[in-house]
């Protein structure tokens, strides 16, 4: 049975396209067929994160409009077994497609892949609805401040009254450092707030610009935020993995107690 | 002047979060808030003396209860003042 996940935010540039990349390579990295889409039509990232830009002869507008197969447009990465990549259009804007077509589109990929994750454009017009139409689940991104915070607030009423209410939380770019002088506010804090539960927290980390500017996934044991994205993969595929120390510099396990 | 600063921003955003988020989630803006309080301070001075400034709202949103403290200020002072 496979599963459906958009990956949300509401503020623009949180980590919805890294964290969708990067789970999409964790998941691959655990035998799933997956298949990442960009559904931020005309301004598209996710190939550019992969470092897969110059592969792309279709996108999802051309699939959707009949001008190609789903299949010409998916653009297999050669890293992994199973991982692909469906692109956006960067020449059309969020009106060239509907939710409806979305779903359909959904419905297919529903067919041939284990995993499908969404990548959602930042803001709450149509490029949202788009995204949310087809999916099962949402993890929305925030980081520890105040303004994605607020937007991610609202993001998660509008998917509850969209009928998304499997919502999990990602909490990136946190600064164990500046949490400990009181600078920060603390994932506690954040999961307080947002109510939702916790599915993964990424610290701050240079590796993710130095990946994205190779076109190299960051997941793995490499980092720091490597191995909070292999994790999170983990846990979506149901397992229990304890959260990484943060502030120890060699990355040592404890257990954060939720509740 | 870093040293003397007592409050930390990280608690400042979170008591400034949970205010604003507690009150959207109630559809009431600030900007109602403090509507709301400047109507209250009016009202409530029409029968006894009360400062706004002085007037805390606070609201939790599990339950949903709207909680307002009204410091009353002191009446004997002004008693002595009509006399």
């Amino acid at each position: 049975m496979s599963d459906i996940i958009v990956v949300t935010s509401g503020k623009g540039g949180v980590g919805k396209t890294t964290t969708a990349a990067n789970l999409g390579i964790g998941l691959a990295n655990l035998q799933k067929k997956v298949v990442m889409v960009d559904t931020d039509i005309g301004l598209r990232n996710l190939d550019v994160v992969l470092g897969l830009e110059n592969r792309i002869v279709y996108n999802l507008v051309d699939v959707i409009e009949g001008r190609c197969r789903l299949k010409q447009a998916l653009i297999r990465d050669k890293r992994q077994k199973e991982l692909y990549l469906l692109p956006s259009a960067q020449t059309r804007d969020k009106t060239a497609v509907t939710p409806e077509q979305m779903r359909k589109l959904c419905d297919e990929l529903r067919t041939q892949f284990d995993y499908v994750l969404l990548d959602c454009p930042a803001g709450i017009e149509q490029g949202f609805f788009n995204a949310i139409a087809g999916a099962d689940r949402a993890v929305v991104v925030t980081t520890p401040e105040v303004s994605s915070i607020r937007d991610a607030d609202r993001i998660i009423g509008i998917l509850e009254s969209s009928g998304l209410s499997d919502v999990f939380l990602i909490i990136n770019r946190i600064r164990p450092d500046m949490v400990r002088r009181g600078e920060m506010m603390s994932v506690e804090d954040v999961e307080e707030i947002l109510a939702v539960p916790l599915i993964g927290v990424i610290p701050d980390d240079e590796q993710v610009v130095v990946a994205t500017n190779q076109g190299e996934p960051v997941t793995g044991a490499g980092s720091l935020a490597g191995r909070a994205y292999q994790n999170i993969s983990r846990r979506i595929l149901g397992e229990e993995v304890p959260y990484l120390d943060l502030t120890a510099k060699r990355g040592l396990f404890r257990r954060i107690f939720k509740k | 002047m870093f040293h003397e600063r007592k409050t930390f921003s990280g608690m400042v955003a979170r008591e400034r979060l949970t205010s604003l988020l507690n009150a959207e989630r109630l559809a009431c803006s600030p900007r109602n808030m403090q509507m709301l309080k400047n109507d209250l301070t009016m009202t409530i001075n029409r029968y006894l003396p009360a400062e706004e400034s002085a007037i805390t709202i606070q609201i939790d949103y599990a339950p949903a209860v709207m909680t307002i403290k009204v410091p009353i200020q002191n009446t004997e002072e002004s008693h002595a003042e009509t006399i």
